[in-house]
């Protein structure tokens, strides 16, 4: 018998515990844990109230993480560890582009390198949504050269435009009050021309000649609006930050990832990829920023709302709000519009998608930049709660992970549902501990889950 | 005199040996050449640091490669075992009366280093016996995100077990190592001392990879079904690995502790763990060369750095983190199994 042989008969006595019973166990131990609290709550109810409101935030955030890491999951199939730095950008971003005005100008950060690296990755995005959607048809009518020409023209126009309103965040709200006019405007015609139709039955073409004026005006109004409020810069910053990160995941899919899959025998692969991204990213956030925590500036919403003797901040519904919003929007997309159908095929089998004709590399891409968007969303929101560090990414990720594994991988409720529910596990289960336990309890979670319930709360369908 | 025209033919189309496509050889070359001749250049204070924290990281790599190259499982969570080992290292040896510094006192028992370091690497052993035994049944990406949970459950108990750890004051005094009444208190003895266990640690590794258990993980790796259909019962293999491997790092963080004399939570923050799979994956898969290979480009990665002039110092940490995450993704495009890899991941 060989030292090796030794060894696995020493070790494999100590294995020898039977699957149902460890799971009856862990039913038992999880049983009494949630008896125990709920005695707890019973026992003192406005205590109870108080951790639930301090929890519905933080679940917001970590439910807006899940639901965008599990749309990105359920259709590529590979965890994008991209998706952290994503939230970690989205913060930095609000915070990049407010630091001029803010703190007296003392952290001011504003550089030419990122401001030219993130107008290149927009025109680089721009230019390839252009070819996406002309190429093939214009190929025919033009030469090349004329063709090239045509692109590079808005493709060039759409990166100074970003360069300057990254360049001159002190006067983002002028900068940008002519993209929220005209996008408002469209909306705005889109919609009415819309009820419009709906209304009349197809009848009365003239009429929707009358409702181009309206909706202009109304772009023009909104767009004025936006001019003349110095305030509306902090959320202004919120939605530009959030494209830029958008925007970035996008070009990391369509550049690399795309590749990058063609090529992986495992979703390992994948994962070690995106794990240098996650490494690199985060370092050039340190060096750009320090690693100092900082505080992002005041939001609205800082007064206190007293409920049934509970405590919670305006900023803080504010946010749940969001993580509905969002929610329902992506429910919207996915189970109403011909893209969710699509996003949904390519989940089930892409290369059966790809067969009956759908642009898989566009969808999976577009699935990229929501998801993206939506982790610079929950990083927001989170550092305005809290503050913002660089590594703050990492960690968000991981939470919006086991957030999406306790709802159960996959599943658009389950994520919505896991995250408020790690939210408030993690303030009750700080009830008889200290508040910086919460990070090892979220974990202990998720080995529990993943041990006995590996399904989740509401499993895939 | 007849030429034989065929051998002369093979000859001339034997591919030289320094041809551009052999990456293996001229990794190795590149990276012992710079090491070389950096240490040269700085001179014998500097190599002996450098060879010192290059025995710690290569100490760790190998053991980590038996687990992530060998057997197939991508632990990020290996930093925790390195905590353990250093923890109960300092907990153990070290005879600061921390009452006089007005913080908190923890128990210290001032053992001398030989007689701590059997119990630090048994207490990551147990450690990870408990811990692989809960972790058996993941795999591939879930396995990543449990083993990440596991160096942030370990890195909270660092920071935050205060009775134990005192938290992020760090304790201090922790022994060098005593042979015989000789304290090795210099430098280069403590480096001898480290190299020799990184010598015992690769040839136990080359030991456990070349025997038939090594040939069993290969196996798990490649196909874990099929080596479950010839009767080995997988589960007790994997654990195996694991708690070995967990004791080498348990060995590594007790050498770092006494090295560096005090420790505090920030030596072994998940960040540390991500490196170090970027070390193994770097140096290359399933070879315990690669991650000898590894830890020498990473350290001299950082020490390389220092010297460039545009660079300020305290961003070295952080460049050197921009080159391993660029270098991960090129590694992954190009070459999935590292510089001198056997298994492509």
């Amino acid at each position: 018998m060989s030292l090796a042989q030794l060894k696995v008969a020493a070790l494999s006595s100590a294995l020898r515990i039977q699957e149902h019973h460890s799971r009856a166990l862990a039913t038992t131990l999880t049983t009494a844990v949630v008896a125990y609290v709920i005695w707890k709550i019973v026992q003192s109810p406005e205590q109870a109230l108080q951790f639930a409101f301090n929890g519905l935030p933080v679940g917001a955030v970590y439910a807006l993480l899940a639901l965008g890491f599990t749309l990105v999951y359920s259709t590529v199939w590979f965890f994008d560890l991209y998706y952290g730095a994503a939230a970690a950008l989205g913060a930095y971003g609000v915070f990049y582009l407010r630091s001029q005005d803010f703190l007296g100008g003392r952290y001011d950060v504003n550089s030419h390198f990122v401001n030219i690296v993130f107008a290149a990755v927009v025109a680089g995005v721009v230019a390839w949504a252009l070819h996406e959607n002309f190429h093939s048809r214009l190929r025919s009518r033009f030469r090349p050269k004329v063709l090239l020409a045509l692109g590079a023209l808005p493709t060039g126009a759409v990166g100074v435009y970003m360069w300057l309103v990254l360049a001159n965040p002190s006067s983002l709200n002028a900068l940008l009050s002519p993209v929220i006019g005209v996008s408002v405007a469209a909306v705005a015609f889109w919609a009415l021309q819309r009820a419009h139709r709906r209304l009349s039955f197809g009848r009365g073409r003239s009429a929707i000649v009358a409702l181009v004026p309206a909706a202009a005006a109304l772009g023009a109004y909104c767009g004025f609006l936006v001019a003349v409020t110095p305030e509306s810069k902090l959320y202004l910053g919120w939605g530009v930050s959030c494209l830029l990160a958008g925007a970035v995941s996008l070009a990391l899919y369509r550049g690399l990832y795309v590749y990058m899959r063609l090529r992986a025998k495992s979703p390992l692969i994948m994962l070690v990829a995106s794990l240098g991204i996650l490494l690199a990213i985060t370092a050039i956030i340190t060096i750009i920023f320090r690693a100092a925590p900082r505080p992002l500036p005041e939001a609205f919403g800082s007064d206190v709302w007293t409920i049934a003797g509970a405590n919670i901040k305006g900023f803080n519904v504010f946010a749940i709000g969001v993580a509905l919003a969002g929610f329902a929007g992506l429910l919207v997309l996915l189970k109403r519009t011909a893209f969710g159908t699509a996003v949904r095929a390519i989940g089930d089998d892409e290369e059966v998608s790809k067969v009956v004709g759908i642009n898989t590399t566009v969808v999976v891409a577009v699935v990229f930049f929501i998801g993206a968007m939506f982790a610079a969303l929950a990083g927001i929101l989170s550092g305005h709660d809290t503050a913002i560090q660089p590594r703050m990414g990492l960690l968000l990720l991981l939470k919006g992970w086991i957030a999406s594994v306790i709802g159960g991988i996959g599943n658009l409720h389950g994520a919505i549902i896991g995250g408020f529910a790690l939210g408030m596990i993690e303030q009750f289960g700080i009830w008889d501990l200290a508040g910086e336990w919460k990070d090892v309890i979220s974990f202990v979670v998720l080995i529990v889950f993943l041990s006995f319930w590996p399904q989740g709360l509401l499993p895939r369908r | 005199m007849a030429l034989n025209t065929q051998a002369v033919g093979n000859l001339l189309r034997r591919r030289p040996r320094f041809a551009r496509g052999n990456i293996e050889l001229w990794a190795n070359l590149v990276i012992l050449s710079w090491a070389a001749a950096f240490m040269l250049w700085q001179g014998v204070g500097f190599a002996i640091t450098v060879s010192t924290v290059f025995a710690i990281w290569a100490i760790l790599a190998v053991s980590l490669n038996l687990v992530v190259g060998y057997t197939g499982l991508l632990s990020v969570g290996h930093v925790g075992f390195f905590g353990i080992g250093a923890y109960a290292m300092a907990i153990l040896s070290s005879d600061a009366s921390y009452e006089q510094l007005r913080t908190e006192a923890i128990p210290t028992f001032g053992w001398p280093f030989f007689a701590a370091l059997p119990i630090s690497v048994v207490l990551a052993g147990l450690v990870a016996i408990v811990v692989g035994v809960a972790f058996n049944r993941f795999r591939d990406d879930i396995y990543v995100l449990v083993s990440f949970g596991f160096a942030v459950i370990a890195f909270n108990l660092f920071l935050n077990w205060r009775p134990l750890t005192r938290g992020a004051f760090g304790i201090h005094e922790i022994a060098r190592p005593e042979i015989g009444g000789w304290t090795l208190n210099g430098a280069f003895e403590f480096l001898v001392l480290a190299l020799v266990f990184l010598a015992i640690v690769v040839l136990i590794s080359w030991f456990i990879v070349t025997s038939s258990f090594g040939r069993v993980l290969t196996a798990i790796r490649e196909d874990e079904q099929a080596i479950e259909v010839f009767g080995y019962q997988t589960a007790h293999y994997k654990l195996a690995i694991w708690v070995i491997s967990a004791m080498m790092a348990g060995l590594a963080g007790a050498l770092f502790g006494s090295w560096t004399s005090f420790i505090d939570p920030n030596s072994f923050v998940l960040l540390e763990s991500i490196l170090l799979v970027s070390i193994v994956i770097l140096g290359g898969l399933a070879t315990i060369w690669g991650s000898l290979l590894g830890a020498m480009a990473f350290v001299m990665l950082e020490e390389g750095m220092r010297f460039l002039p545009f660079l300020p110092t305290e961003y070295v940490g952080q460049a050197r983190q921009v080159v391993l995450g660029v270098l991960l993704v090129l590694l992954m495009l190009f070459r999935p199994q590292g510089l001198v890899g056997k298994f492509r991941l």
